[in-house]
């Protein structure tokens, strides 16, 4: 199988919401050293609503679901969770909008189109977006759609691409040890930050793999 | 710590119900936790202003006539979400546009720009933002990138209330919101902690005889834990840090002398007294002064000095009428 339908999307963000939700306390963890340790709290009770309002989704086709999911997103994740991860579900919405069924180099644009719109998010607020070194969950985003992309372009199946995406977003969030946070609130700790992982960019590490690993069960 | 309350996660939309009632004038969309008038009038600019509860009055009651239109109401001490602006300001819309009035707090500003940029792309909506950021206690904080926006951000919904209650156009508003927000300055100190309903326990904790100085107003630390010392010399210090990073030479300021929530009126009237001893002796003019609780930190006792710097453009507006529930001029 080397395309993606509307049903298979809406089961990779249920499992998505199942992985948000049982990571809640490790994700805080994560965000303590550097951020306010609000982070998993935050994400799981956007997507602990997600599931309440599961049945109300719309579900005519890919696009529209994403945007739903990304309207519960904005309206019930704390912080600064809300718009950051709201966003990225408008902007795969949009990079999505009327498909029923996507291909690998779909999958790689609706990617982007998430980036895209996080880093318009970051613009408004704080003068830029977050690019690749600035210790945010782009540091695992673009690596993976980077190597989703290489992926297809060998011409690996869906399925691999999705593995290799997962573990670049994993190395991504592992990269960011190295980095002096600077963007965001977590840039006013600066040097506390150095040796622990982007909370956000380890987050999307263990939420690709789950997916990666979860749609094996498509084949 | 007691409080009257029902239980925590009730806490916010119970509060609004009773402002509701209070004050007939104006009504609570209770789906976004948003405090407007009842009627909007579609020949002015709107504004909005809201954030975190816990600083009440702030901001619903500064929803009426001279000043908001409508408040976005967070959970206490957190952000409104981007989905209740974007709600609010569909809710409000005039044909002259909508000022946002934002304290600066990350938090805050993601979701206040956030649902700005949705209501402009899926609304054709037309709608602005200032930024207010007069705490000059800290640069940088646990929840900014620059300072915080504090107690001053009254005499900005003042302003831009005036102004827009003239008929200005939206971007007269807003350059004269941002002309009140270049002209005013805060600073602040806390005898205690405030105690949020949720954890029900003090937030931080501080000696009998200490104050936290340059507090912000989600308890969060300023610039020194200290013995405490008297109101006389208290108020030297505040009005010499204030002096210092804005000149008030032979000028003319409105003052707020602005407390937290725990500390009773008598106090700050005597603070008050102090401040403006202080001030004389810098032969700065007191124009108009206002003292009660504003922007509060829930429970916390302590207050803050506020100035804003004033000319005869600023004066005007600020000596327009103002009816709402904790402001009338």
């Amino acid at each position: 199988m080397e395309f993606l339908t509307t049903k298979n999307i809406i089961d990779i963000i249920d499992k998505m919401a199942e992985v948000i939700i049982a990571n809640e306390i490790p994700f805080c963890e994560m965000d303590s050293v550097a951020g306010d340790g609000d982070f998993g709290m935050s994400l799981a009770k956007g997507f602990k609503q997600l599931k309440v309002d599961w049945n109300s989704l719309e579900t005519d086709n890919i696009g529209v679901f994403l945007k739903s999911c990304g309207m519960v997103i904005m309206e019930y994740c704390g912080g600064a969770s809300g718009p950051i991860w709201g966003s990225a579900f408008r902007g795969a919405a949009k990079a999505s909008a009327g498909a029923s069924q996507i291909s690998v180099r779909d999958l790689v644009k609706i990617l982007r189109g998430a980036i895209e719109s996080i880093q318009k998010t970051g613009e408004r607020s704080f003068g830029r977006g977050a690019v690749v070194g600035d210790k945010t969950l782009i540091d695992a985003l673009v690596p993976a759609a980077d190597a989703m992309e290489k992926a297809a372009d060998k011409g690996y199946s869906l399925f691999d691409c999705m593995e290799k995406a997962a573990k670049a977003a994993v190395q991504g969030a592992e990269d960011t040890k190295k980095i002096v946070a600077r963007m965001g609130r977590a840039g006013t700790v600066g040097e506390r930050s150095l040796d622990h992982p982007d909370a956000g960019a380890y987050g999307i590490g263990v939420i690709f793999t789950a997916i990666a690993e979860y749609a094996k069960s498509f084949k | 710590m007691k409080k009257i309350i029902n239980t925590p996660e009730s806490f916010v939309i119970e509060m609004c119900r009773g402002i509701e009632a209070a004050h007939p004038e104006l009504e609570f969309v209770e789906k976004y936790k948003v405090i407007k008038r009842k009627i909007i009038n579609k020949n002015k600019v709107t504004l909005i202003s809201g954030g975190g509860s816990g600083h009440e009055p702030a901001h619903a009651g500064f929803v009426g006539t001279g000043m908001l239109d409508a408040a976005v109401c967070g959970d206490i001490f957190a952000s409104p979400s981007q989905i209740q602006v974007y709600n609010a300001i569909l809710k409000t819309q005039s044909n002259r546009g909508t000022l946002l009035i934002i304290k600066n707090y990350s938090g805050d500003c993601m979701n206040f720009d956030s649902a700005s940029a949705m209501a402009k792309e899926d609304d054709d909506a037309i709608v602005d933002s200032v930024y207010v950021n007069d705490d000059i206690a800290v640069k940088d904080s646990l929840y900014t990138v620059g300072r915080r926006g504090v107690a001053g951000t009254v005499f900005v919904h003042k302003i831009a209330g005036a102004a827009a209650e003239a008929g200005k156009t939206l971007e007269e508003v807003k350059a004269l919101a941002k002309k009140a927000i270049a002209n005013v300055r805060s600073i602040g100190f806390a005898l205690t902690s405030c105690t949020t309903p949720a954890k029900g326990a003090p937030t931080f904790s501080i000696g009998d005889n200490e104050i936290e100085y340059g507090v912000g107003i989600h308890g969060e630390p300023g610039i020194a834990r200290e013995k405490i010392s008297s109101a006389n010399s208290l108020a030297e210090r505040n009005v010499a840090d204030i002096c210092a990073d804005i000149n008030l030479d032979k000028s003319e300021i409105a003052l707020l002398i602005n407390g937290f929530g725990g500390t009773p009126l008598q106090e700050l009237y005597l603070y008050n007294n102090a401040v403006t001893q202080e001030f004389k002796k810098r032969n700065i003019k007191i124009y108009k002064t206002f003292v009660g609780n504003f922007m509060t930190s829930i429970d916390m006792a302590g207050a803050s000095v506020s100035v804003l710097k004033l000319d005869d453009e600023l004066k005007k507006l600020l000596d327009a009428p103002a009816n709402t529930p904790a402001l009338k001029v």
